[in-house]
């Protein structure tokens, strides 16, 4: 179960990073949201998990509700993208399994995934949809991750970050005015 | 789970919380030509209601996502930059510090910890607008909007915030994260001061100085010793009272292009380049004094690169303009504070708790 929640959360994160796209970029904050959300779950801390959930899913849904419905996955010139999002799966998987060791390897890979792929997908984006989106799943990811210190992190990470998520969506895209 | 959450605020960022709470009653008491006073209260409060919740974190959890919501609300300001570019570099510097803070957290081979500690650092410089991370300018767009507002108000408490807890989280790389604050800090007052100077662009060249005296706070951060925090807290306090009320008044007589000798801008000038008696002074002795006791020859390095103050402060002292009125009785203020500072720095380093 937590194997299946962490590859869904770098899905998650490698849709955001190939789509440009509404539909595609809610499918991928979506997935992110349902991984760890089941990862604290699994360890037990369900109001922390219903609040990333919660999180994600205003966010996904917001995204559906308006605007142009398109997918944008890998619109040409993706090559980059896509290797970017299989060799950050590779190297975060290496890192989580490898590298390091004690338990929680799901839950490492898929921090370490979508906090490496949400930085890609920040330096890429020229436009604003995707690039917030990005921005969603990094409050995400950084509540999970909150999970792996010794000490319990508490609610707060989680209930911030699903704030984040939500509010993330909600912004208004207003551009250039000088002065 | 615990939901409870406990509140406290280090000394340090206590005493840099009066810092930014003075630099905005300085302003609203002196403002900017044509700038309204709400329109300065509304955004000082509010950078001042972020920069206290950074402070009052308990975890640096909490730190980095809060610095991530305050990046999206300010990058959702209307300014002449696109969100994309206003989001990304702030952004990017919440998803370094978190796989800093991740690698803190991971058990394993010794190299960890210097990934981490290369994580927290690249995070920092990204959060400041700094090399290698320096944010996009655009000298029209409104300062509120702008990259300026990272490096002199909400940056101050970020710094602080992640370096005095960077620390306990790896102790066993210490020595790595303090190497690589000092070179970081190099960089910047090299690349700062040149580029202040020879810029063609008046406000490019204020926003080059913030980025020389962020190298002094990195370097002075980097010496671990009381020295080093002394100093990058007088250098902050530098930046948050004289740096940033010094720039904004000097906006519109850099649009006008005016540009005078007069005594006030050489003494502005001469706060700008850390000369006696002024805070910057006393900042400068500390670090140099702070670099002696860590290896001298970083001290020669460092007194070196302050000589480059001097060039590009004399330029910013003139963008002040024909200073008149409400404007010259801040400046001056802004001066006396700076030298009050400057001849006796121990109240304020008492407060910090140093």
């Amino acid at each position: 179960m937590t194997v299946a929640a962490a590859v869904a959360a770098w899905a998650g994160a490698a849709l955001i990073v190939l789509a440009d796209g509404r539909r595609g970029l809610a499918a991928g904050i979506a997935l992110i949201a349902a991984g760890f959300a089941v990862l604290a779950w699994t360890a037990g801390d369900w109001f922390a998990g219903a609040a990333v959930l919660a999180g994600g899913a205003v966010c996904a849904i917001q995204l559906l509700r308006s605007g142009r419905q398109d997918w944008g996955l890998m619109p040409p010139g993706s090559t980059a993208r896509l290797i970017s999002a299989m060799v950050g799966g590779i190297l975060s998987l290496w890192v989580a399994a490898s590298v390091t060791i004690g338990h929680g390897i799901p839950l490492r890979f898929a921090s370490l995934s979508v906090l490496v792929l949400m930085a890609a997908r920040l330096l890429q984006g020229q436009k604003a949809l995707p690039v917030l989106t990005a921005a969603a799943g990094l409050a995400l990811a950084l509540a999970g991750a909150s999970a792996l210190g010794r000490t319990s992190p508490g609610l707060a990470p989680y209930l911030l970050a699903a704030v984040i998520a939500a509010g993330a969506s909600f912004l208004p895209v207003a551009e250039s005015r000088g002065g | 789970m615990e939901a409870d959450l406990t509140l406290t605020i280090s000394p340090m960022s206590r005493a840099l919380l009066v810092a930014a709470i003075g630099s905005l009653a300085l302003l609203l008491a002196f403002p900017p030509p044509k700038a309204s006073r709400f329109a300065l209260l509304m955004w000082g409060l509010a950078g001042l209601a972020g920069m206290a919740a950074i402070a009052a974190a308990p975890s640096l959890d909490l730190v980095i996502l809060l610095t991530l919501a305050i990046a999206l609300l300010h990058a959702a300001l209307a300014g002449r930059r696109s969100l994309a570019a206003r989001l990304r570099a702030p952004a990017l510097a919440v998803a370094l510090l978190g796989l800093g803070l991740l690698f803190t957290r991971l058990e394993g081979p010794p190299i960890l910890a210097t990934f981490a500690a290369v994580g927290l650092v690249a995070g920092l410089a990204a959060g400041l607008g700094v090399l290698p991370y320096i944010h996009e300018f655009d000298p029209e767009e409104i300062t509120a909007a702008s990259p300026i507002v990272w490096m002199a108000f909400l940056g101050p408490i970020l710094a602080i915030a992640v370096v005095t807890r960077a620390r306990d989280l790896i102790p066993s790389a210490a020595a790595a994260f303090g190497a690589m604050l000092i070179g970081l800090g190099l960089l910047n007052v090299l690349w700062g001061s040149l580029a202040s100077w020879l810029t063609e662009k008046g406000t490019s060249a204020w926003h080059y100085s913030f980025m020389a005296d962020w190298g002094l706070v990195l370097c002075a951060f980097g010496i671990q010793v009381p020295d080093g925090h002394a100093a990058a807290l007088l250098v902050l306090y530098s930046i948050l009272l004289s740096r940033l009320p010094l720039y904004l008044w000097s906006r519109q007589p850099l649009r006008e292009k005016v540009q005078t000798d007069r005594p006030l801008n050489l003494l502005a000038a001469a706060m700008l380049a850390g000369s006696a008696p002024f805070a910057g002074f006393a900042a400068r002795v500390l670090l140099l004094r702070g670099a002696t006791q860590l290896y001298w020859p970083l001290a020669l390095v460092i007194a070196i690169g302050l000589l480059l103050w001097l060039p590009p402060s004399l330029r910013l002292g003139r963008s002040l303009g024909q200073a008149r009125g409400r404007q010259a009785v801040g400046a001056g203020v802004a001066l006396a504070v700076s030298v009050a500072i400057g001849l006796y720095p121990q109240p304020i380093l008492s407060l910090a708790g140093l």
